[in-house]
C-alpha cells in the first residue's frame, strides 16, 4: 500500500473513531442515560438533560480531545528536536514544574479565580514555563548549547521540581487527596470556558509546526547539514522548544500531567505512515486527541461509584497497543 | 459572650428581609466563604458532600430533604440508602446536577475548584468550614440550621450538646490529673495531630495533654524518638473497627522500641471509633464524653 493511501485510510479511520468517540462520551456517564433521551435532547423536545449533555458532557469530551492534541504534538515535536524516541511532552521539566505551582498553590491556599483561569492554573503555567526558561538558560554556553545538555538538565530540573513537590505535600497532608488528583491528571472539571482558553493555543501551534515541518524533516539530518541546506537551525529550534513548551505547560495547567499520550502517539503514527513531519504533526494531534477522548470515557465510566483519574488509562490503553504496533512492525 | 455575638451576627447577616417579598420572608444567609445565599422557601432537594454534614442534616430531622450523599456518608444507617453522587474530593458533577439540588452544602475538603463549577452550572452551594476547636461544631450546626429553615431544631441540638459538653466538664472537675497522651490517628504509625486540628481540642476537653499539642500544625507524623521522649501515659487510637484497633494496638505492643513508654507499661491504650471522632459534626460531644471516661473513670463514677 502507498503511503498516500495509508494516510487516506488513517484519516478515514480516525474520523469515525473521532464520530464515534463523541457519541458514546455524549450518551454514556456516572448518570445513565439513554441514546433516545439524546436523541430527545437534539431534537428540542426534551431539555431536561440539558446541563448533562451541554455543560458537562460535550464541553468534557473537548476538552479531552484538545488536550489529547496538545500533548501528542508537543512529544511529536520534541522527539524530532531531540532526534531520541524517548522525548515526550515532559522530558524538560515541564510537567515537573507546573504540578509544583499547582501544589505551592494549593499549600499556600491560593485558591481563587482570575479572568476565568483559576490561580491554580496560572501558577502551573507559568511555573511550567518558568523552568524550561530556566533550563535553557542553564544550558546555553556562550550563546549555544548542546541538545545532550538540555535533555540532561531538563531531567535534573524536573527531578528538582518533583522533589519540592513532595516535600511541600508532606508539610501540608491535608492538601495531598486533592493534590494526587492534579498530578495524576482529570478532565472531571471541564467547561467551555477552558475548552475556549485552550483552542487558540493549540490552533496556533499547530501552525506554526505545519510551517517549520520540512525544516524539522531537514534536522533529521544533522544540524550541520540542514544548516547547508538552508535551514536556519538555531532559530527553528528556538521557536520549535518554545511551541512544544507552551502546549504542554497550557495541558498541565488546566487538567493536571497526564502522561503516555505524547510519548506513544507519535510513535504509533511514525509506525503507520513515517517519519515525514509534515504529516506526522497533523496526524499526531487528530490521533491524540481521538485517544484522549476515549481513555476519558473509560475514566469516567468504568467505576460506577468513583471516576479515576486519566493517568491510569492512558497508560493501560496506550502501552499494549504500543507494544502490539512495536511487535507487527518488526514481524 | 460567645453566644451573644453569635445573636448579633445571626441578626446581621441571617434575618436580612428583602424589600418588596411577597407574603413569604425571604432569608439572605452568609457562608464561610462569604457567599451570601437569598433563600425564599426552605430547601426541599439537599445534597451534602461530606459525611459530617450528612450526619448533621439528619440530626436536623431532614433526612428526608436529603437526595444525596458521598460515598463515605455511612451514618446514620438511613444515609446508606441515598443517591452517591461520588466522593469528598471527587463528587461527579453530572450526578449532583441530575438531581436538580435546590442546595449543595460543602464542606472543608471538598475542592473550591469543584465547588466554582457546581456554582458555574448554576447550583446553589453552601459551603462551611472546620473548627478548631469541638464547641465550633455549634456554629456549624446553627448555619446549616438557619440554610435549611431548620433554625429553631438547631438551636434545641445545640443546647442538648452543650449541656452535654458542660456535663463532662463538670465531673471532670472531680478527676486526677491529666494523663499525657498520644493520639493516634491511622492504628499504625506515628501519625497524630497538633496544635491546629479539633481533635487537640477533644483531648483537652476530655482532661488529657496531647504530647503533640505544642506542633502549630494540623496532622503531623511523629517521630519516634520524641515519642519514647514524650513518654505518653495513654495511647487513644482511633480505628473504624475492634479488629482495625487491635491492630492498631498490637502494632505498638510489638515494637520493642517503646517497651518502656508509660502507656504500654500500664497497657492504657483505647479506642475511639474513628468516623465519629475525626467527621465534624454533632458526634463529637458524645466522644468527648466517652474519652473522659475512659481516661477518668473514677470522676465518673457516683455519677447517677
Amino acid at each position: 500500500m502507498s503511503l498516500k493511501s495509508k494516510r487516506g485510510f488513517l484519516l478515514l479511520g480516525l474520523a469515525g473513531l473521532f464520530a464515534a468517540g463523541f457519541l458514546l462520551s455524549m450518551v454514556s456517564g456516572q448518570v445513565r442515560t439513554s441514546p433516545a433521551a439524546f436523541v430527545d435532547f437534539l431534537l428540542g423536545n426534551d431539555q431536561s438533560l440539558r446541563t448533562i449533555f451541554w455543560e458537562i458532557r460535550l464541553p468534557r469530551a473537548i476538552l479531552a480531545f484538545l488536550i489529547g492534541a496538545c500533548l501528542s504534538l508537543a512529544g511529536a515535536i520534541l522527539q524530532g528536536y531531540f532526534q531520541n524516541p524517548m522525548a515526550d511532552p515532559f522530558v524538560v521539566g515541564v510537567s515537573s514544574g507546573a504540578s509544583l505551582g499547582a501544589v505551592l498553590c494549593l499549600v499556600l491556599g491560593l485558591q481563587a479565580s482570575l479572568a476565568g483561569f483559576s490561580t491554580q492554573s496560572l501558577f502551573a503555567f507559568l511555573s511550567g514555563y518558568g523552568i524550561v526558561l530556566l533550563v535553557y538558560a542553564l544550558s546555553l554556553k556562550k550563546g549555544f548549547f548542546k541538545v545532550e545538555t538540555l535533555l540532561l538538565t531538563g531531567v535534573a530540573a524536573g527531578a528538582l521540581a518533583s522533589s519540592l513537590t513532595s516535600f511541600f505535600l508532606f508539610l501540608r497532608t491535608d492538601s495531598y487527596e486533592q493534590a494526587v488528583f492534579w498530578l495524576l491528571g482529570s478532565f472531571q472539571l471541564a467547561s467551555w470556558k477552558q475548552a475556549g482558553a485552550v483552542a487558540p493555543y493549540l490552533f496556533i501551534c499547530l501552525a506554526i509546526s505545519q510551517w517549520l515541518a520540512k525544516d524539522m524533516n531537514l534536522l533529521s539530518l544533522g544540524d550541520e547539514t540542514a544548516q547547508s541546506l538552508g535551514c536556519p537551525v538555531p532559530r527553528v529550534r528556538k521557536i520549535f522548544l518554545a511551541t512544544a513548551t507552551l502546549l504542554a505547560a497550557v495541558s498541565v495547567s488546566v487538567s493536571g500531567v497526564i502522561g503516555f499520550v505524547g510519548l506513544v502517539v507519535p510513535h504509533w503514527i511514525r509506525i503507520l505512515i513515517g517519519p515525514d513531519h509534515r504529516f506526522l504533526f497533523a496526524f499526531s494531534t487528530l490521533t491524540g486527541g481521538v485517544f484522549l477522548v476515549f481513555c476519558d470515557l473509560i475514566a469516567r465510566t468504568i467505576l460506577s461509584s468513583a471516576e479515576l483519574p486519566i493517568g491510569i488509562i492512558t497508560a493501560a490503553v496506550g502501552a499494549p497497543f504500543f507494544i502490539y504496533l512495536l511487535h507487527r512492525k518488526k514481524g | 459572650m460567645r453566644l451573644g455575638i453569635n445573636a448579633l451576627i445571626a441578626l446581621c447577616l441571617g434575618l436580612i428581609p428583602m424589600i418588596g417579598g411577597a407574603g413569604q420572608k425571604p432569608l439572605t444567609v452568609t457562608d464561610d466563604l462569604g457567599h451570601s445565599f437569598p433563600i425564599s422557601s426552605p430547601p426541599r432537594k439537599i445534597v451534602s458532600l461530606s459525611p459530617n454534614v450528612t450526619e448533621i442534616l439528619f440530626s436536623l430531622g431532614l433526612g428526608g430533604a436529603i437526595l444525596g450523599v458521598t460515598r463515605f456518608c455511612d451514618y446514620p444507617s438511613e444515609a446508606l440508602s441515598k443517591e452517591k453522587i461520588g466522593g469528598v474530593v471527587d463528587p461527579s458533577l453530572e450526578k449532583i446536577q441530575a438531581l436538580h439540588p435546590d442546595l449543595v452544602i460543602a464542606f472543608q475538603g471538598n475542592p473550591l475548584r469543584v465547588l466554582d463549577r457546581l456554582k458555574d452550572l448554576g447550583v446553589s452551594v453552601f459551603t462551611l468550614r472546620e473548627g478548631r476547636r469541638v464547641e465550633e461544631v455549634f456554629q456549624t450546626i446553627e448555619k446549616i440550621g438557619r440554610v435549611t429553615w431548620t433554625s429553631e431544631k438547631a438551636a434545641d441540638l445545640v443546647a442538648a450538646l452543650g449541656a452535654g459538653l458542660s456535663r463532662t466538664q463538670g465531673a471532670l472537675r472531680k478527676a486526677g490529673p491529666n494523663p499525657r497522651v498520644f493520639l493516634s490517628l491511622h492504628g499504625s504509625g506515628l501519625w497524630t495531630c497538633g496544635h491546629e486540628s479539633f481533635l487537640n481540642d477533644l483531648l483537652d476537653q476530655a482532661g488529657a495533654v496531647n504530647i503533640a499539642g505544642g506542633v502549630a500544625r494540623n496532622w503531623i507524623l511523629m517521630g519516634r524518638e520524641s515519642f519514647i521522649q514524650q513518654d505518653p501515659e495513654a495511647i487513644v487510637i482511633l480505628a473504624k473497627s475492634g479488629a482495625d484497633f487491635i491492630q492498631g494496638r498490637e502494632w505498638f505492643q510489638n515494637e520493642p522500641v517503646f517497651k518502656k513508654v508509660a502507656a504500654l507499661r500500664s497497657g492504657r491504650i483505647y479506642h475511639l471509633d474513628e468516623n465519629a471522632a475525626s467527621r465534624f459534626g454533632p458526634r463529637l460531644i458524645a466522644m468527648t464524653e466517652h474519652l473522659a471516661r475512659l481516661l477518668h473513670p473514677e470522676a465518673f463514677e457516683r455519677q447517677p
